[in-house]
């Protein structure tokens, strides 16, 4: 069903006619519903407001010229990721500098979990690892992700975020469904990495020493 | 039975919601008897909702809201 209407994205010939001025506005309604997890998912991607501002609508401006072609009843939601996606390689991908760091992709599967029962957290607590992950704020998270290469970033935002399938990740990105499994697996194993080091910089937790000392 | 790396090595998939029934029932029965692995899975579970909870807070700006529903108002019928 989502294929079908991800497929006419670039098939100006389909479905040219037929779309009343009532069901185009519902759809206008409908598309605009969706315009903060666009732009959380832009933010993102591009790193910067007013990028993703302007990703944003250029996005709303390429949709709502081919919303023509959306076929109706199909899912409304992936079909505007994947506008946003194209949107974002064409335009914007070659004005991102900040470089990211794609080494380092020998970690731990789960580095996140194995180190903080590691480690010794406020001993007083009944549940120390709950009470690490409560205190990381909006920014030491989206920071955490920010710091993930691009391709890292955009799963994660997709599947962790807002909530898509891997099928519809696998849509929205245009590449197979096993690629978005293994990619999502190290993009989350990254971010536990970063995530861990964040609650290290911030004071959350303190590494044990060897020798079992703080 | 599976065992605990079978299981874990299908943590993410469950969380995801991603497995078939049978693969579902499969690692609930394991988590079932295993304490250990009932932890990691509930610990990454947690991460997960806090990620997605703690970045959903971020909202469109309503500048932008506006700028979208003024475009959509003029925007051109396809000939």
């Amino acid at each position: 069903m989502a294929d079908r209407s991800l497929e006419q994205v670039n098939d100006p010939c389909v479905g040219a006619e037929g779309l009343t001025e009532q069901s185009r506005s519902q759809l206008e309604q409908d598309a605009i519903a969706h315009i903060d997890a666009l732009y959380r998912t832009a933010l993102r991607m591009t790193r910067s407001s007013s990028d993703a501002e302007d990703l944003v609508q250029e996005t709303y401006l390429r949709a709502f010229r081919s919303l023509h072609q959306f076929a109706e009843g199909t899912n409304l939601r992936a079909w505007l990721f994947r506008i946003m996606t194209n949107t974002y390689i064409n335009d914007y991908r070659k004005r991102q500098r900040r470089p990211t760091n794609t080494s380092l992709d020998d970690i731990e599967d789960f580095y996140l979990y194995d180190h903080l029962v590691d480690s010794v957290v406020q001993p007083q607590s009944d549940n120390p690892e709950e009470e690490v992950l409560e205190r990381l704020t909006t920014a030491n998270i989206t920071d955490a992700i920010d710091e993930l290469p691009e391709e890292f970033r955009q799963v994660v935002t997709l599947a962790d975020v807002e909530g898509f399938s891997y099928r519809e990740i696998a849509d929205v990105l245009q590449i197979p469904v096993g690629t978005v499994m293994s990619r999502l697996f190290r993009a989350r194993r990254r971010l536990r990495k970063v995530l861990y080091d964040v609650a290290i910089e911030s004071g959350y937790i303190r590494e044990m020493a060897s020798d079992g000392q703080l | 039975m599976a065992n605990c790396d079978e299981t874990i090595a299908k943590l993410y998939e469950y969380l995801d919601r991603e497995l078939s029934p049978a693969e579902r029932r499969e690692v609930e029965g394991h988590l079932a008897l295993c304490p250990p692995c009932r932890e990691h899975f509930r610990f990454e579970y947690n991460v997960l909702s806090l990620i997605g909870k703690r970045c959903r807070e971020t909202a469109a700006p309503p500048e932008l809201v506006a700028r979208v529903r003024k475009m959509c108002e003029r925007a051109p019928s396809d000939p």
